[in-house]
């Protein structure tokens, strides 16, 4: 049987690879995915890794997933529904707790009990960053031009962002030049003066990065949070009824029905190039597939040092590519529970317990979690992100039982003596016992529990060194830079190999951005 | 009735005898008002102990204005700059060290000991930052554009910023603008393995800062210590007969120029009417009227501290409370009967003539700062030492030795109590026990011993919080945004009131740039108003 050309294959069915397979089969062409494990999705899967509970394995929210990219995809007849995550709670060490509620006028009276001052701050505060969010909205929004380049369109393109910027005014470009470059502790002592709200804000500038909050380069994470409010649809955190692998599920649907075929359990073992010319993939079961062009949704390491051999690459691009930081800092540990957790500074069942709870006491806390990373060991007591996705779906569990989904900071990738089964155990315990002195009954209500240590997403889900973003967003790996100078544009050296994944910009998260700007640069040269 | 003055310059700093020569060299009638009785701030030589004469404050150069030294003709005013063949000695614990000498070549045998891979890149690495370094030299002297530009004149300068940007090359290009933002520990780890040369390099990317190796930005400061040819580390610039003479020659250049200079009175209050400076109150109560006052104090004491808060808009003085002066380091004299046994380098005086550095490692330096974060003084501090006694003997008495030594991690703030006089000691005390690791038998040595903490540093020098560079040189407080977006250019929201200190841009270190580029504002507003 003579085997069909495509014209384009996608390795990696990660939801960015699934967005891109599904934006160029709506264009027309003729496009297969190729997904190693057995199920859809990369770390944006739901599985049944105990018997009745569904986990979030890896990813558990959807942070950003582009309003756009729901719409053109009609993601939500595909079966995407979306519940927001309405509060962050967390319990201080003074046996109080603050909690930021959906509500705003909740949220201020509850901040107001704390900090009159923070209170009236939160306003101001949330306002600047709704107009920064505005100005750097575009820009997540863009495919990155090359300073380099002379090239007329890029000229144009360097010349459009220029008077974007200008038009921005003095006041809120200092504003957004403090927020790329300050710490995200710094940044939020401008303007707020507890403890609690300061670490909990700060916390979600240093999720998935090996970096602490005074560490300059985390406040512009800070943003992200006010990035759904523009979009409308929901607020920043969502989580998707059925779990994150609703979301892949639903691209990956969507992308059946424009024309996608999808295979799993198909490992590419390298890209074919002829030539300097992309035209196929390798399979690990030795068979080849052609096309006219691969589209590699893997972290920028695996794509360019696993599936090319380094003389098919210019030495300076490799260069980069190795420098390309991409350190692990995160685990993740899923819980099987009889009950609820009763959280001592909040006791019994409350609306809570239906948003985030965040193990960010203080400031120093977070600080002193990453200080242990740093010299490679995970943190004695770790930042922990927590959610109960059976308390916003309920099938997510048996009836009566719940599912907990604890994201943890920091566990290092490259632990000193590395990671084994004693390691990963040891680290378990280290989540049990810190979250048990905020919610004791948490130990005793254990029907099973997962963990994962960053090896264990290597391993798993292909990350390299198990970063969940494919790469640090630091300041120096953004935007232009992202993953390597000159190649931020989706495209390789290697003709006709484009990548789409979260190790091109604009980043980590289960926003899709990466897979559909990939696809729209791939259509401007491909045409159908 | 007094004369009135064409400009008043707040406080005899070094960047203010800079302003204040350039100033007066066009014909401008000066007065440089220095509260204390020396000139020279933080740049001074002070005689702590009868015989011993110290670098109180700063104890080296730190790219000093080639133009400045030119055009002022300080050499002719007794300015001798002395740039040891041996620019830093790394003590390292054990006994061994790591010498960077001016010749690349001995510096590169030396650290073929610590690790060969790192000998054959020490050039490459050099030839590699050359560009940015230049382009960051660049970028020194020019005055930073206003953000968006707001005059043709700032987006000429923008456009120029970028030509040369993009004249670099294509590819230096885009790594000039991916190490900027690095971190030293990120680009240290890309080039080098050996944890001695590591550990060296990173204290230059985080000297005077209230962070560590790991913070981003540590990268560009640690370029400033780069040279842009072949020596790959800058020279090691030291004043023969101490800082004090240079800014002595600065200010003999000022007077020459015409200028005034009074010292040992105060400057209590910039006199404004209708936002715009008509001159200064003294601390005697006397008045001084001025066309314009040019202030050498940080912009916290400028602002808070020297003018009427209602002249101010309430949105700037938020901004300028929230500069970060956060002090990290202190000084400590000692008096010594003999020079110190550094091991390895007894018997060799010239391996002790340039700077003598203690930050063995990368991590040694970021727990040196885990101490500080939490409020504490680092319990292996990173330490920087000279003694200037052993090439200029009218330093110390015969055969004796003076010898000042930076140290960092200081805090400004303590996380318990404040700085008293039983933490000033203890202070002492840790700096001289790190260094006796280094240096066995030092404690037996010293004669005499003078400590700065970061509160006696704002006491004496004025610096708000012992910030040396009136502003933590992080990212967000560079260029366009230093000291804050409004005075990037060295003007100020009130008419006539011009900022010349480390404040500005380019920041600290004992350059000259800032006093000179902000002599250029002052000079090319008055040529506008005529």
């Amino acid at each position: 049987m003579k085997r069909r050309d495509y014209d384009a294959v996608i390795v990696g069915g990660g939801h960015n690879g699934l967005v891109n397979a599904a934006y160029l089969a709506r264009a027309g062409l003729d496009v297969l995915v190729l997904e190693r494990r057995p199920v859809l999705g990369g770390a944006a899967v739901t599985e049944e890794v105990y018997p009745g509970f569904q986990y979030c394995v890896c990813s558990y929210v959807v942070s950003l997933l582009r309003p756009e990219i729901i719409q053109d995809l009609e993601l939500a007849r595909h079966g995407l529904e979306i519940l927001p995550l309405e509060s962050t709670f967390t319990p201080l060490p003074n046996g109080d707790y603050l909690v930021r509620w959906a509500d705003h006028d909740q949220t201020r009276r509850e901040l107001y009990r704390h900090s009159p001052r923070d209170a009236e701050a939160y306003d101001e505060f949330g306002k600047l960053m709704l107009q920064l969010a505005m100005a750097v909205k575009p820009i997540l929004g863009m495919a990155p031009p090359d300073p380099g380049s002379m090239r007329p369109g890029n000229l144009a393109k360097m010349a459009r962002l220029g008077r974007h910027f200008r038009d921005l005014g003095s006041e809120k470009l200092a504003a957004l030049v403090k927020l790329m470059t300050m710490s995200s502790a710094d940044y939020l002592d401008e303007w707020f003066e507890t403890e609690g709200l300061k670490a909990t804000m700060a916390a979600s500038g240093i999720i998935g990065t090996f970096l602490g909050p005074r560490s300059p380069g985390t406040a512009y994470v800070l943003l992200h949070h006010y990035m759904g409010e523009i979009d409308g649809a929901f607020r920043a955190w969502g989580f998707a009824r059925g779990g994150t692998g609703a979301v892949s599920e639903a691209i990956a649907s969507a992308a059946r029905s424009l024309g996608a075929e999808i295979r799993t359990e198909a490992s590419v073992e390298r890209i074919l190039n002829e030539g300097g010319r992309a035209v196929g993939v390798a399979l690990e079961s030795g068979e080849e597939i052609r096309a006219r062009l691969v589209v590699s949704g893997l972290d920028p390491k695996r794509t360019f040092l696993g599936l090319l051999e380094p003389d098919e690459l210019p030495s300076e691009f490799v260069d980069s590519i190795r420098h390309f930081r991409i350190r692990g800092s995160s685990g993740k540990v899923n819980l099987a529970l009889a009950e609820l957790p009763d959280f001592t500074a909040l006791p019994g069942v409350g609306p809570h317990l239906r948003g985030a709870m965040s193990i960010s006491p203080s400031v120093e806390y977070l600080e002193r979690a990453y200080d242990d990373a740093k010299y490679g060991e995970f943190s004695r007591r770790p930042y922990m992100d927590i959610i109960l996705p059976s308390m916003i779906d309920p099938s997510m569990a048996p009836p009566g039982k719940h599912v907990m989904s604890i994201f943890v900071q920091y566990a290092p990738y490259a632990l000193n003596g590395g990671w084994d089964d004693e390691r990963r155990e040891a680290f378990g315990d280290t989540v049990i016992d810190t979250l048990c002195q905020y919610a004791p009954n948490v130990r005793d209500a254990i029907i099973h529990r997962q963990v994962v240590t960053p090896a264990d997403m290597e391993e798993t889900f292909g990350l390299t060194e198990g970063n969940i973003f494919h790469g640090e967003l630091s300041l120096h790996q953004l935007f232009f830079l992202r993953p390597a100078p000159a190649w931020a544009n989706y495209r390789t050296p290697l003709a006709n190999l484009y990548q789409c994944g979260s190790g091109t910009h604009p980043g980590g998260g289960v926003c899709g951005a990466p897979g559909r700007l990939a696809a729209q640069q791939i259509l401007k040269e491909h045409r159908p | 009735m007094s004369k009135r003055y064409d400009a008043v310059l707040v406080g005899a700093g070094h960047n203010g005898l800079v302003c204040a020569a350039y100033l007066a060299r066009t014909g401008l009638s000066v007065l440089v008002v220095e509260r204390r009785e020396v000139v020279g701030g933080a740049a001074a030589t002070e005689e702590l102990f009868p015989g011993f004469r110290f670098d109180s404050c700063a104890h080296r150069l730190g790219h000093l204005d080639p133009r400045v030294v030119s055009d002022l003709g300080l050499g002719g005013h007794g300015l001798k700059v002395r740039r040891p063949d041996l620019a830093v000695l790394a003590a390292l614990p054990g006994g061994d060290h790591l010498a960077i000498w001016r010749d690349p070549q001995k510096t590169a045998e030396e650290i073929r000991r610590h690790s060969p891979d790192d000998a054959a890149r020490w050039s490459r690495f050099g030839a590699a930052m050359a560009p940015a370094v230049r382009f960051r030299g660049h970028v020194a002297v020019a005055t930073p554009p206003e953000l968006p530009p707001a005059a043709s004149r700032d987006l000429l300068a923008f456009m120029e910023l970028g030509l040369r940007l993009r004249r670099t090359g294509r590819r230096e290009m885009t790594e000039i603008m991916r190490v900027l933002p690095m971190s030293a520990d990120e680009l240290l780890d890309e080039w080098f393995e050996s944890e001695p040369l590591q550990g060296l390099l990173a204290a230059l990317g985080v000297s005077g800062l209230f962070l560590g190796p790991r913070a981003a930005g540590t990268a560009y400061l640690l370029l400033g210590g780069l040279s842009p040819d072949a020596e790959v580390l800058r020279p090691t610039e030291l004043v023969t007969g101490g800082m004090g003479r240079f800014t002595e020659a600065l200010a003999g250049a000022a007077l020459a120029n015409g200028a005034r200079i009074r010292t040992g009175v105060e400057i209590e209050r910039i006199r404004t009417a209708e936002g715009r400076v008509t001159g200064v109150v003294l601390s005697n109560g006397e008045e001084i009227d001025a066309a314009r006052v040019v202030s050498n104090a940080d912009p916290k004491r400028t602002f808070l501290g020297l003018v009427d808060p209602t002249e101010l808009d309430p949105d700037f003085v938020r901004k300028v409370k929230n500069i970060r002066t956060r002090g990290a380091f202190a000084k400590v004299h000692l008096a010594l009967a003999e020079l110190p046994r550094f091991d390895g380098a007894t018997g060799r005086p010239e391996l002790l003539e340039g700077l003598i550095r203690i930050c063995p490692s990368l991590d040694y330096l970021e727990h040196a700062y885990d101490d500080a974060k939490y409020g504490g003084v680092s319990r292996s501090p990173y330490l920087e030492a000279v003694i200037p006694s052993l090439t200029d003997p009218t330093l110390a008495p015969p055969g004796q030795h003076a010898m000042s030594v930076y140290v960092q991690y200081a805090p400004y703030e303590l996380k318990e109590g404040s700085w008293d006089a039983d933490r000033r000691e203890a202070l002492g005390d840790r700096v001289v026990g790190t260094l006796s690791e280094y240096a066995p038998g030092l404690d037996g040595a010293i004669l005499d011993r003078h400590v700065s903490t970061p509160a006696d540093l704002e006491d004496v020098y004025g610096l708000t919080g012992g910030c040396a560079s009136h502003g933590e040189m992080a990212l967000d407080q560079l260029f366009f945004m230093r000291p804050v977006p409004e005075c990037a250019q060295y003007r100020t929201p009130i008419r006539d009131l011009y900022l010349c200190g480390a404040g500005t841009h380019p920041g600290g270190g004992v350059s000259g740039t800032a006093g000179y580029n902000a002599a250029r504002e002052v000079l090319r507003a008055g040529k506008r108003a005529k």
